[in-house]
């Protein structure tokens, strides 16, 4: 829960008032006191009510509680009511990632076979500094996998071999952490030997991916979290042997949080790193009645310890952490904790506009929510 | 001739002072090249507006550079806003932030700013409700609470003059003494609410600074003006009627502070609050205005004389209440702390050095004198306690 804190140097200043010089004081109300002389002044001022400066409560306020409300339409033409969102739009080419081309930018590698016929799935990988705009306005000095957060969408086959060439371009260690099924030496956790990197090294991880279902992969380097908050992290995805049923869309959504203030507390929630993009008024998920939607959901968020994924005026089917091809729930809204993942599958029957969001609110109205923009289907 | 070279002495060290900083900057702090590893910003919230949906928050750069406002969160929630003039706030500067929020009334907000640096800053609006808009009725409604506060109390107080002459020496001395007390006391109150406000400026606003001018400008200004006036009167008469200026333009001056108080309560919505202010305000300045007329216990003063003074220590409220209700300025009403703290402690140095001290050494009453001071302390502490 973020605590809306006041940090950094100089922010300590909360300012607790309104205005401070408006509160009685110590000084004022100890005023009351000489001797009580003169109570019956005290009353005459009571009667005048202030001379007539009373709070004034707001017709049909008492009680109801609404009275801050806007009233639809008050401003004119405009007649949507108020929702939270960021001001301003970031400058996605300047960070060199689109959140909306991260849905769906499946990254295979160099693809070839191996003696044994085994096929081999190449990458390259830098980790990066790099100050990234992930709110309007505001920059993030980020830790990256290629220049980018969340990193590459690894995909790749059941029993593939998977090579990634890591190198650190960093001045902190990192290191890159797969789950998954391998041996220790590649799980990038302990030293330099099992995969730990110097700032300038590099280190080759190397094994066969197993088992299949939407995985994830993240920098294992003390202090975790921190290594994690910055941007180090991404998804990591094995399909079956036979593969996955026909789906028109399949789409990679990693829930994240971005703690700008590096006060070990989230200030902004996102799928894919920037708030609110994929809201009504920015950019919404183009989708046509009847299509078959796949997501592969990843919750990677630091410092919170769940997060959740609601989808509205509809119900999906939900394979956890992806590894069966049997769904144990049909539902709406799921829970993940940290590290946890999934697979959602759905189809709408009815155009219109439909968000999706983590039903923990707080953490939409800071960030975490989208919309599918769903047409009607064109007749063939 | 002689005069310009006057000039040309008293100009050459500062034409070598600009050498000697433009070498500084030019070799970027004698090669230190020191950068900050965060930048130090700072917000001031010096006023927060609302209107039925409509949150407005005043602010101001109090950091020693531009500040940008990036993104605002009330309530753990990201509101779009706008900002007039604009978002990029220079040092010093101000900015007025708009937030369509259907806020509620009576219930608690936090607000956060964020700066393009990630610098947050919050405010809290403790119970929301709407604030009152200055109209040429709520002024007249200021001017009548200003009249209460200041004039009634104050020319009531001063009605007890017939009766201090029917008291002994004793008690008139046991008064006047608890006078001093009471204003000591209400100056070191007050010195300690300018303090805590003084350290909600930010840096720039030099809040201490502006408290000091106030208090010590106050005190010596009084001094000064009480000198002015002893160096040329030389009747009894003519100079007890001028302690009796003096400590009536010095609660004048606190009184001012006050009735700031009241107005800036009513203006952000605090009524009841402000009422609070007002029963407290009246009490008190019943025995202001008895402190103005001890000085003239033996003198005859016309009832013109005594209404003018009433005026001059109490009027200010009215024009308190005033200010206080249109302007929003933490750094004025720092200033106002301090002048008014200056003034009672003047005032209280100026009753003790010309009646209670000559009294209590002519009448061999100095425990008497020491009772009344600590009295009229204790008398605000213990009333203190009960009331708070």
């Amino acid at each position: 829960m973020p605590r809306s804190q006041g940090t950094g140097a100089a922010s300590g200043r909360h300012r607790g008032d309104q205005k401070r010089s408006t509160h009685p004081s110590r000084r004022d109300i100890l005023r009351l006191g000489l001797g009580g002389i003169g109570l019956a002044g005290a009353g005459i001022v009571t009667a005048m009510s202030g001379g007539g400066l009373a709070p004034e409560i707001p017709a049909g306020a008492a009680g109801s509680g609404h009275d801050g409300h806007r009233p639809q339409g008050a401003d004119g033409a405009d007649d949507a009511f108020a929702m939270p969102t960021v001001r301003g739009e970031v400058n996605h080419a300047a960070n060199g990632f689109d959140p909306g081309d991260l849905l769906t930018d499946f990254d295979g590698g160099k693809v070839s076979t191996l003696p044994s016929g085994q096929t081999l799935h190449e990458y390259s990988v830098v980790a990066q500094e790099k100050s990234i705009e992930v709110v309007p306005g505001i920059r993030f000095p980020a830790w990256t996998y290629n220049g980018r957060v969340p990193g590459p969408s690894f995909r790749v086959r059941e029993s593939d071999r998977v090579r990634i060439r890591f190198v650190n371009a960093t001045s902190h260690p990192h290191s890159m952490h797969f789950h998954g099924i391998h041996p220790g030496n590649m799980d990038g956790v302990f030293d330099v030997a099992s995969g730990q990197v110097p700032s300038g090294g590099t280190f080759t991880y190397e094994f066969d991916a197993e088992p299949f279902g939407v995985h994830l992969y993240h920098c294992h380097t003390s202090p975790l979290a921190k290594h994690i908050a910055k941007g180090l992290y991404g998804a990591f995805i094995i399909d079956p042997k036979e593969g996955w049923s026909r789906a028109d869309h399949e789409l990679v959504m990693v829930m994240n949080g971005l703690d700008i203030d590096f006060d070990d507390e989230n200030e902004f929630y996102a799928v894919n790193t920037i708030p609110f993009h994929f809201n009504h008024d920015r950019h919404p998920i183009q989708i046509k009645v009847g299509e078959l939607v796949r997501i592969f959901l990843i919750n990677l968020l630091e410092f919170d310890p769940i997060n959740s994924f609601h989808l509205h005026a509809n119900f999906f089917h939900y394979y956890p952490t992806g590894t069966s091809r049997t769904p144990t729930e049909y539902t709406d809204t799921i829970a993940l904790m940290q590290g946890q993942r999934g697979i959602l599958e759905f189809t709408y029957r009815h155009p219109g506009r439909y968000m999706f969001h983590a039903h923990k609110t707080e953490f939409g109205e800071l960030g975490w929510s989208g919309v599918f923009d769903v047409r009607a289907a064109t007749p063939n | 001739m002689a005069r310009r070279s006057l000039i040309a002495v008293l100009l050459a060290p500062l034409l070598l002072l600009a050498g000697v900083i433009a070498l500084f900057a030019l070799t970027k702090g004698a090669g230190l090249n020191i950068q900050p590893a965060a930048p130090n910003e700072a917000i001031q919230f010096e006023r927060t507006v609302l209107r039925p949906g409509v949150i407005e928050l005043h602010i101001r750069n109090a950091s020693a550079d531009a500040v940008t406002i990036s993104q605002l969160n009330v309530n753990d929630g990201i509101w779009p806003f706008t900002v007039a003039p604009s978002s990029e706030i220079p040092r010093l500067g101000s900015a007025v932030l708009t937030v369509e929020y259907p806020w509620v009334h009576g219930e608690p907000y936090r607000i956060t700013l964020f700066s393009s640096n990630s610098i947050a800053f919050s405010t809290e609006i403790a119970a929301a409700a709407q604030t009152a808009t200055v109209s040429a009725g709520t002024l007249v409604s200021f001017t009548l609470i200003g009249i209460y506060v200041g004039i009634v109390p104050v020319l009531l107080g001063m009605a007890w003059l017939p009766a201090l002459r029917r008291l002994g020496r004793r008690a008139m001395l046991l008064l006047m003494a608890a006078t001093v007390g009471l204003l000591i006391y209400l100056g070191i109150d007050t010195i300690t609410e300018a303090i805590e406000q003084a350290g909600e400026l930010g840096g720039p606003l030099q809040g201490f600074g502006v408290a000091g001018i106030g208090l010590v400008g106050t005190v010596f200004l009084l001094d000064a003006l009480s000198r002015r006036q002893m160096m040329t009167q030389r009747t009894d008469t003519e100079r007890r009627m001028t302690l009796a200026t003096l400590i009536a333009g010095g609660i004048g001056l606190h009184n001012l502070g006050e009735g700031l108080a009241i107005g800036a309560a009513y203006s952000v919505g605090a009524a009841a609050l402000g009422a609070f202010l007002v029963i407290g305000f009246i009490i008190q300045n019943l025995t202001e205005g008895l402190g103005i007329v001890v000085p003239l216990i033996r003198e005859r003063p016309s009832l013109r004389a005594l209404a003018v003074l009433g005026v001059l220590a109490g009027g200010p409220a009215i024009l308190g209440t005033w200010i206080g209700g249109l302007v929003s300025a933490p750094a004025l009403s720092v200033l106002f702390l301090g002048i008014g703290s200056g003034a009672v402690l003047q005032v209280a140095y100026q009753i003790g050095r010309n009646l209670v001290w000559p009294a209590a050494e002519r009448r061999q009453m100095p425990i008497t004198a020491f009772a009344g001071v600590v009295a009229g302390m204790l008398a605000l502490y213990v009333t203190g306690l009960l009331v708070k």
